[in-house]
């Protein structure tokens, strides 16, 4: 079993999910990751419960712990810098050139280092040193208002920082494989504000084309769906809700009609055109009525037996429960050592040979300091305790 | 400028949304796309006419943004001389990328076994729905794949119908997890002279973008399942609030210093200083109290006049935009989320989503957008594949290409 970035060590210097789970993420493919965290940590009362959080955005990485306050701390994270052939980082720009790591200094120690950073707003124009917080980036992104029934305030998903974690990751490794061919190292930007748009893809690319339209910037009722039988949402008997993604209706309405008890020839819904446009408003009242009459689980099994495509909206018990989910290593069955056996996040994609893996939950701070500034910077034991005795680590 | 994927060769034999965008990220950084279509029609996303009831307008943008960069052959990949023509790329190329159902690949011989043994150093890469160990055979788009996840139903306020993230919301996200796979099986690659296959699902990657609260779900807090209402949320200070325009998100720590800046902001209302709310622990446990009369003083104004005073104050905070102010954000255009690209089909320029991944010595670029059907067939035949013009026109009379 290979591990595909086992030649690539990657400093990370972040503070939020996001960036910290791409960290993560090229970790599971085998990166050395040397976490930095700064001293003195602020004080935390153990909780006596899971810190399931670190335990996904941080798993497989080192922790060095150095203090920032003394020259001899800043010189040591500056050299941990010059051996990295990654910085991932959501650091302010000036804080990272406070620290000296900031490109043009990381770049002149190492001339072909990566050096990726999740930012709010993006490298240019006025906005580009405005905190990196999803929901602001969010809110600016033009998606929220459309999102929930209407009169209904606007919702924030959170699906734009996960945009960013895999873009960050994706650029990272496209510039490890320039890197490689060239010799050539660079910088990699991703902000929440491009990644939001991504998250809202198709809706906003429609609006940029049309440049105009009610149904793109406000809620559309779910009883107003411009097609009944495609992203729309009906209750079930039991509360449960169904959903439905059925764009061309003529290939699914003989089945679909079926499992609902409308005549296959009702004259008001025999064609495309009555079921999308003439009538659509008709069939939306069909279906809402018709869908009440059973209990989710009957509309699944009919689903299911004809092939339809739709399915049941379910909470978190379902994918927790799916064997389908960890046969796919999607969420992993662990063994740890305060809490026993958990349930965690696994990983999205699957690669035949060289698989991404857990070989290390989150590491306690500074748990790696001796030996990471051993191996990658040849210090000695001696010159290792003297920096601890001065405060510089721990 | 060079380009970091130059050299990069991806048979992309993917419809509608998910694998084109995975596509489209190596395309937009140099990789050499060539998109395999049925000779028939091509893409499905090629006749998205409407969306939400909107005609498209004079371009098909569904299709031609996610395939810009790209070139095309039309082959009928279920005649065996189709295939074998297939084959012959599968030789020149360094990554062969569907999303079309595993059995229907398998049925055009177009397994990884049939393709690797032709080309070991291939990447292989699927998108499957449901992810390839799984026993679900059902079709799978974004919406009925996101349903499964929970992500959809912990969103909106109590009671509401579940939220969907958008139209092709979770597509995206299959696509630059299916993107991030395969330049990771490329480095492996260039390293060790090895291909391998790979699969980003939409169930996996749909489940990863739920982490936050997947996560926590997992570790015992059930609330994170469900939905939670703006009026409850438990710092008062990072939330949404309704004005008499639109809404606007403030998002600060629940810290006395932040809530005096507030309170600045909002003109040091007599109903916010008051003991109850005094201390972070008192607004955390008056939070539906405290949210409640924040909301009150915001109703009072429009969101400009709001934001002024929010900013004056140092409160970060954004009015929730909607399409129409975002395509006029400065920001966006100058960082090149959007881009102008010419457009052949109406013979314009038009306005595209962009690149949201730099890369400072190799940026991406939109040298054209979806390419015609077909339109590379004989030349690719010619120049990369050595086929000669008899032997062309022989495969167009069995029907192989049009």
């Amino acid at each position: 079993m290979g591990r595909i970035l086992e030649d690539v060590t990657v400093l990370d210097l972040t503070r939020q999910f996001p960036a910290a789970l791409s960290a993560a993420f090229l970790g599971d493919f085998g990166a050395r990751i040397i976490r930095l965290d700064l001293l003195p940590t602020a004080p935390s009362a153990p909780t006596g419960r899971w810190n399931h959080e670190a335990d996904l955005i941080h798993r497989n990485k080192l922790s060095v712990a150095i203090n920032p306050s003394t020259p001899r701390g800043r010189e040591v994270i500056r050299s941990l810098a010059a051996k990295a052939d990654v910085i991932v980082t959501d650091w302010q720009r000036d804080e990272l050139a406070a620290m000296a790591l900031d490109y043009a200094a990381a770049s002149a120690a190492r001339a072909d280092i990566i050096h990726a950073r999740l930012s709010g707003f993006g490298p240019e124009g006025p906005d580009q040193d405005l905190p990196a917080i999803d929901e602001l980036a969010a809110a600016r992104t033009g998606a929220m208002p459309m999102l929930p029934q209407p009169g209904q305030p606007p919702v924030y998903t959170g699906a734009g920082a996960m945009h960013a974690m895999g873009q960050l990751a994706f650029g990272i490794v496209t510039a490890l494989l320039h890197r490689l061919q060239t010799g050539e190292g660079q910088q990699v930007d991703v902000s929440l504000f491009g990644a939001n748009m991504y998250g809202s893809a198709l809706d906003l690319q429609a609006f940029l084309a049309i440049g105009h339209g009610d149904r793109l910037l406000n809620p559309i009722s779910r009883l107003d769906v411009s097609n009944p039988m495609s992203g729309s949402v009906y209750m079930s008997a039991d509360g449960r809700w169904v959903t439905l993604t059925m764009p061309d209706t003529d290939r699914w309405w003989p089945a679909f009609s079926g499992i609902l008890g409308i005549p296959q020839d009702d004259a008001r819904f025999d064609t495309h055109e009555k079921r999308t446009a003439v009538n659509r408003l008709a069939l939306i009242g069909e279906l809402e009525e018709r869908f009440r009459r059973e209990p989710a689980d009957h509309w699944r099994r009919q689903f299911q037996e004809k092939q339809l495509s739709a399915d049941i909206i379910e909470r978190f018990d379902f994918p927790a429960n799916d064997p389908g989910v960890y046969a796919n290593r999607y969420i992993i069955d662990l063994e740890h050592p305060s809490f026993g056996k958990v349930k965690s996040l696994g990983f999205p994609v699957w690669v035949s040979d060289s698989p991404a893996r857990l070989e290390r939950l989150a590491p306690c701070v500074g748990q790696h300091t001796d030996q990471v500034l051993h191996e990658l910077l040849g210090l000695s034991r001696q010159s290792i305790h003297e920096l601890a005795d001065a405060g510089v680590l721990s | 400028m060079s380009k970091a994927l130059e050299g990069v060769r991806v048979i992309d034999l993917t419809v509608w949304f998910q694998g084109p965008v995975s596509a489209q990220y190596l395309a937009d950084f140099g990789a050499d796309v060539i998109k395999v279509e049925r000779p028939q029609g091509g893409d499905q996303g090629r006749g998205v006419r409407s969306i939400k009831s909107l005609e498209v307008g004079d371009w098909n943008q569904y299709f031609l943004v996610i395939n810009r960069n790209k070139k095309s052959m039309a082959i009928d990949l279920k005649k065996p001389e189709g295939q074998e023509i297939l084959y012959r790329l599968v030789e020149k190329s360094d990554v062969f990328l569907s999303n079309l159902a595993p059995e229907m690949l398998a049925g055009w011989n177009l397994t990884y076994e049939k393709l690797s043994a032709i080309n070991p150093k291939l990447v292989y890469a699927t998108n499957t729905g449901y992810g390839k160990f799984s026993k679900v055979t059902k079709p799978s788009f974004d919406m009925t794949v996101q349903a499964l996840t929970g992500v959809m139903a912990r969103l909106g306020e109590p009671g509401q119908p579940p939220i969907y993230l958008g139209m092709g919301s979770g597509d995206a996200y299959g696509g630059i997890m299916s993107a991030l796979g395969i330049v990771l099986a490329l480095y492996e690659c260039r390293r060790t002279g090895k291909g391998q296959s790979l699969d980003a699902s939409l169930y996996g990657a749909q489940l990863y973008l739920a982490a936050p609260q997947l996560q926590a779900y997992l570790a015992g807090n059930e609330s994170s399942a469900l939905q939670h209402s703006r009026r409850e949320v438990e710092n008062p200070l990072w939330n949404l609030y309704p004005t008499s325009g639109k809404w606007i998100y403030i998002c600060e720590p629940n810290e006395d210093g932040r809530f005096a800046a507030l309170r600045r902001a909002l003109g040091e209302p007599a109903a916010l200083a008051v003991p109850a709310f005094a201390t972070a622990a008192q607004r955390r446990t008056n939070n539906e109290a405290l949210i409640a009369t924040i909301e009150a003083q915001t109703l009072k104004q429009g969101h400009e006049t709001l934001m002024a005073a929010l900013r004056a104050a140092g409160v970060v905070a954004s009015p929730v935009n909607n399409f129409a102010d975002v395509v006029r954000d400065a920001q966006a255009w100058q960082n090149q989320y959007f881009m102008k690209a010419y457009c052949e089909e109406v013979q314009r320029e038009v306005d595209i989503r962009g690149l949201p991944v730099r890369l400072s010595k190799t940026p991406g670029e939109v040298r054209s957008l979806g390419p015609q059907l077909g339109q590379d067939t004989e030349i690719l035949m010619m120049d990369l594949l050595g086929y000669e013009w008899e032997q062309i026109e022989a495969l167009k009379a069995k029907g192989a290409i049009p």
